[in-house]
């Protein structure tokens, strides 16, 4: 029953690819393209002399892109299919560890030092800063210099320090693998979601808002925070599987 | 108040320059950690407040990177001093050895 779904599913698709690059408008037949309508073509074509407008910074809107942060446009708007494989990458190699360190039953590393009472307290109050910065990065994305994973490295080290500075701790790595599905699920969801509404892949659907404010740029600062949430979760179980062993 | 800010920024800028003559003149690895801890706690907390003063509406996020470097760098150095005490030789004019009951002692300054 499984196989003939999955049978069912591929024909679909399938057949739905052979539809879409027969000859329409996105894929028109070869050599009938219009190559100077083309993404690389209209960004050769374009000189900074066309449209001088002052932009300014919490007043403009209707802007091309709009976060204020112009290394984000780039990053999550003009190349965010890149970005998504970027994170493709960082969630293989967080099941490449996972494969060759993770078992069933896993138990904490022992450390040959014992961490003292005034590191174990301290380093808990320090982990609420530390998280809290990495959130604020990963929401800031598209605002400040940071963003998703900056923020998601920062979230992860908070919870390096945990590991290191009390030698029983070990985080529910349940809720992070949860958290890592649903953040990656819900980004490609975005990225269907442009397709089937707006026409291409990841197209960003919603306003963006007046520059420099935090609920601007349209999709760009949710993508930012999904990607935040995925990478922080990734590296912590990185952490988890390199300071655990087999065992009860 | 904008004095008042410059005074407070070059106390810190002060310290700051202490603290890595220190660093760089003190004779072992736990007087150094002094030297890099203390002058520099007290130094970033004068600059951060000089910054405040200068900028109130920063306030409450200088407060709280005042209260991480006020959990952090204690803890941090207090760690450092301890597994340099593991790991390295002790100065030879030690005058007193707290941590000797913690580890059971050091024989020749190695283990």
């Amino acid at each position: 029953m499984k196989n003939f779904l999955a049978f069912i599913a591929v024909l679909v698709l399938g057949y739905m690819i052979v539809v879409s690059l027969d000859n329409n408008e996105a894929f028109p037949a070869y050599g009938e393209a219009d190559v100077s309508s083309r993404v690389s073509q209209a960004f050769i074509d374009r000189t900074v002399t066309e449209d001088p407008g002052d932009i300014i910074f919490g007043q403009a809107t209707n802007l091309e892109s709009g976060p204020a942060n112009i290394v984000t446009a780039i990053v999550a708007d003009y190349r965010s299919f890149d970005t998504l494989g970027e994170v493709t990458v960082l969630f293989v190699s967080s099941l490449g560890v996972a494969l060759l360190l993770g078992g069933k039953k896993q138990k904490r590393l022992e450390l040959n030092f014992h961490p003292n009472f005034m590191l174990r307290v301290g380093s808990r109050a320090l982990f609420g800063i530390i998280l809290m910065t990495g959130v604020y990065i990963a929401i800031h994305g598209h605002l400040t210099p940071g963003g998703g994973f900056p923020g998601g490295a920062m979230i992860a080290s908070s919870m390096l320090l945990l590991y290191l500075a009390d030698d029983e701790f070990r985080a529910k790595i349940k809720g992070f693998k949860m958290l890592e599905s649903f953040a990656g699920t819900a980004y490609v969801l975005i990225g269907l979601t442009g397709l089937l509404l707006g026409g291409y892949f990841l197209e960003n659907l919603l306003d963006n808002g007046v520059i420099g404010d935090l609920f601007s740029a349209g999709i760009i600062p949710i993508v930012y925070v999904l990607i935040g949430l995925k990478v922080g979760s990734e590296i912590s179980g990185i952490i988890d599987n390199f300071l655990t062993e087999e065992g009860v | 108040m904008e004095i008042a800010s410059y005074i407070f920024m070059t106390i810190g800028g002060l310290f700051y320059l202490l603290g890595g003559l220190g660093i760089l003149r003190m004779p072992d690895t736990f007087n150094r950690i002094q030297a890099g801890t203390k002058a520099t706690t007290l130094g970033a907390f004068t600059l951060l407040i000089g910054i405040g003063f200068n900028n109130p509406e920063w306030f409450p996020k200088l407060l709280l990177i005042i209260v991480f470097i006020a959990f952090a760098n204690p803890i941090g150095s207090s760690a450092l001093a301890k597994a340099s005490y593991k790991s390295c030789d002790l100065p030879d004019n030690l005058v007193q050895d707290d941590l000797i009951d913690l580890f059971g002692g050091k024989e020749d300054g190695l283990n």
